[in-house]
């Protein structure tokens, strides 16, 4: 038993963190935000994306016989934290944690996702296009898209042959688009009866990584709040000496501090594989490891919602402006908090297991 | 090494003889209230019988009774512990708060005198701090202890002294320098209650019974080889204290997962009266319970690795009081009309009035929660001013 993050963990997320801070501030996503056009986008992009691309965080999750890092969702698990704290506009997190793994997983009956999985190892963007969401994120940007049109198939499509028409989200740094899953053929295909287990273990790991990214996310709103609560003075004296902002403040860290070692718990149990071949010899059950990581993204949810709304108050007047950088990490939040069954689905899937489905419960069965 | 969320051989087989050992020794029938006189003497006959197979200090060093276990091995101990329903610990304080402190700075023949009796329960301890003036202000306290030759003088007024009326001993924060302010001049000094010139007055709690008093102190002689580290040092000795108190000995997770489990059980069995807003309440509260226990393992393994616990202390014990608070509500409010029914005691009692009278009555203690062991609105300020940084008012 240790529930402790080692050197390497550590010095990869710190890593993450470098290029981030250097090339992902406020002014960078600002800049995004408001890009004239897609060239534009791309230009201000350019940097970060480079340096992102130097640290092949991409495939960081394949074997190391198949060209990448090796790394278990427990050992990309701060990454995805890093990328939230920044309000990470590409999506790295996703290609890492849910595109790439799946590519590999065809690779094992389609030939051709083998091609398409280089591609993507020397460079090229893939994007997600959920069964059922149609919704994907910077398409333009990639040159593959892995998707389904139910949970009953995988395939992988170029970007360019999907007919997709732009759609506009509230978050200003998410350029999405919905694409038309049939209009385009595949590149490479997978079905029967096991796709769908593909698809609903993806959906797990993806409830993991964006609750840590949300748990980044209340981290950098709270530190903005606090800034700007040191910063700021009314009545002689800083806004952050008054116990009625401390102590919204406290909660919200209290919110962070208790939602984050679930998270980290819901990435250890993950299964390496999306296939879960090595679930068998973990001393818990699909449905306990189900329950987990929807208390993950719920406990994840509500530390960032609170996060968001209190730093927002502790603005003030700032906090309604558009100006103000903080919009960025609360509106990726509240994205985030609904995708994939959203918090509510997962409240309801932990209560279902708890009164329902008769989850045996006790003290001595924190893991399991 | 990686994060591993696994019991290792070696733990399981140390969780194994814990549960057949609670099997073998924890009463059928739950003990009378160690706020009554029998109940407190019960309670004291049970430490004896954890003491008998080495069970009561697991944390402890050998040489004083205890296992050396270590803080993970803790966790296991306390998870069978609530597993098994096994009866309050009656001497809490001494375990978690003046043993470890003893321990660190403690003289050898203070650990001799002191740590094998408490160990054993011979001697329940109860912690004297706050004064009628002092609460969360604590360094406002006024209570002195001069030095006369080799004993110091103790006078004044001590409030809110948990486990008093029927304990033994009690370590308690004294001014030894009258002419101090705040936290300087104050000396942690321990002395039995029976001393001539201290006077113990019960205070009836809000379930009724006698879980705190009052003491009186009108030149009560006490050696002075019962001060606790240097004179003048009792501030930083009492905040370590306070330190093992909110941070994670206190209240382990267990104690809170076997109440969101018995939580869910009665939903399960009585349903929710139609009540969905229960339904939420109900799952939020194992969902909480969890947290507490992952958060509480993380803190361990950080502490085993060498860290350690400060300011982030305070974000336990508002987190846990206000759990437990929320958990005892929901209850009443799932058990209805029948919340209010008290069971005799007798051979009449059904289990479910039982069952009922212990929600009861964990919900009257639960509101205590968030008001000892510093108010939840102190630790907000600790959180906000060491964890945040944020400024002093």
């Amino acid at each position: 038993m240790q529930f402790t993050f080692d050197e390497e963990q550590l010095l990869a997320a710190q890593a993450l963190r470098d290029v981030l801070t250097d090339h992902c501030t406020g002014a960078d996503l600002r800049r995004a935000a408001e890009a004239k056009d897609l060239a534009d986008f791309e230009t201000v992009c350019a940097t970060r994306r480079r340096s992102l691309r130097e640290l092949a965080l991409e495939t960081a999750l394949l074997s190391e016989s198949a060209g990448g890092l090796g790394l278990a969702p427990i050992d990309a698990v701060l990454l995805a934290e890093e990328a939230g704290r920044a309000a990470l506009p590409e999506p790295l997190i996703e290609t890492m944690a849910l595109a790439v793994p799946l590519l590999s997983e065809l690779t094992d009956q389609d030939a051709r996702a083998m091609g398409v999985l280089d591609a993507v190892s020397s460079g090229d963007e893939i994007r997600v296009c959920w069964p059922g969401a149609n919704l994907v994120h910077d398409i333009t940007g990639a040159i593959h898209v892995l998707g389904g049109a139910t949970d009953q198939d995988i395939a992988v499509k170029r970007a360019t042959d999907l007919r997709s028409e732009p759609v506009v989200s509230v978050d200003p740094l998410r350029r999405l688009a919905r694409a038309d899953w049939e209009s385009a053929d595949s590149v490479a295909a997978l079905r029967g009866a096991r796709v769908s287990e593909l698809w609903h273990q993806a959906r797990l790991r993806a409830r993991v990584f964006d609750a840590a990214q949300l748990i980044g996310l209340a981290d950098r709103m709270t530190a903005l709040a606090v800034a700007y609560s040191l910063e700021r003075k009314q009545f002689g004296k800083a806004i952050g000496a008054n116990q009625a902002v401390k102590h919204q403040l406290a909660n919200v860290q209290i919110k962070i501090e208790f939602a984050r070692p679930v998270v980290y718990a819901a990435a250890a149990a993950l299964p390496s594989r999306l296939n879960g071949l090595d679930m068998d010899e973990r001393p818990y059950s699909a449905k306990w490891l189900e329950t987990r990581v929807h208390h993950a993204l719920v406990a994840a949810c509500d530390a960032a919602d609170l996060a968001a709304r209190t730093a927002i108050q502790v603005h003030g007047a700032m906090g309604y402006s558009w100006e103000l950088d903080l919009q960025f990490y609360a509106k990726r939040s509240w994205v985030l908090a609904g995708l994939h069954g959203g918090r509510s689905q997962s409240f309801a899937a932990v209560h279902r297991s708890l009164v329902h489905d008769g989850l045996a419960l006790g003290p001595d069965r924190s893991f399991g | 090494m990686t994060i591993k969320l696994r019991y290792s051989p070696k733990q399981q087989a140390l969780r194994a003889e814990i549960r057949q050992w609670l099997e073998q020794h924890v009463p059928q029938s739950a003990l009378p209230s160690y706020d009554t006189a029998e109940g407190f003497e019960a309670h004291r006959e049970w430490e004896r019988t954890l003491h008998s197979g080495r069970w009561s200090m697991v944390t402890w060093p050998e040489q004083y009774g205890g296992r050396g276990l270590d803080l993970i091995e803790w966790l296991i101990f306390e998870e069978e512990y609530y597993r098994a329903d096994a009866p309050g610990r009656v001497n809490q304080n001494g375990v978690f708060l003046f043993g470890p402190t003893l321990m660190e700075y403690g003289t050898a023949e203070q650990k001799a005198r002191f740590l094998p009796r408490l160990a054993s329960g011979e001697d329940i301890w109860a912690q004297v701090w706050s004064e009628p003036q002092a609460g969360s202000d604590l360094a406002a306290l006024r209570t002195t202890a001069v030095r006369d030759g080799d004993h110091y003088v103790i006078n004044g007024h001590k409030i809110w002294s948990t486990r008093a009326v029927f304990a033994d001993w009690g370590f308690g924060l004294f001014r030894t320098d009258p002419t101090s302010e705040r936290h300087r001049g104050l000396s942690y000094i321990v002395f039995p209650l029976n001393t001539p010139g201290v006077r113990v007055r019960g205070i009836p709690q809000l379930d009724g019974g006698a879980g705190f008093a009052e003491i009186f102190f009108e030149n009560a002689r006490v050696p002075i080889e019962n001060l606790v580290g240097a004179e003048g040092q009792g501030w930083s000795i009492a905040m370590a204290t306070a330190g093992f108190e909110r941070g994670l000995m206190l209240r382990s997770p267990a104690r809170f997962q076997r109440t969101a489990q018995r939580l869910v059980d009665l939903l399960r069995s009585a349903g929710s009266r139609g009540d969905p807003s229960l339904e939420s309440l109900v799952s939020q509260a194992w969902m909480d319970a969890e947290a507490y226990s992952l958060s509480t393992y993380m803190t361990a393994s950080r502490l085993i690795a060498g860290g350690s616990i400060g300011a982030e202390a305070s974000l336990n014990k508002v987190f846990w009081s206000e759990l437990d608070l929320t958990m005892h509500r929901t209850a009443i409010q799932l058990l209805g009309a029948e919340a209010e029914l008290r069971a005799r005691l007798g051979a009449s009692d059904t289990p479910a009035l039982r069952e009922a009278t212990r929600w009861m009555d964990g919900f009257l203690f639960s509101l205590a929660g968030p008001i000892y062991a510093g108010a939840n609105e102190i630790q907000r300020n600790i959180i906000a001013e060491r964890v945040l940084g944020m400024p002093k008012a």
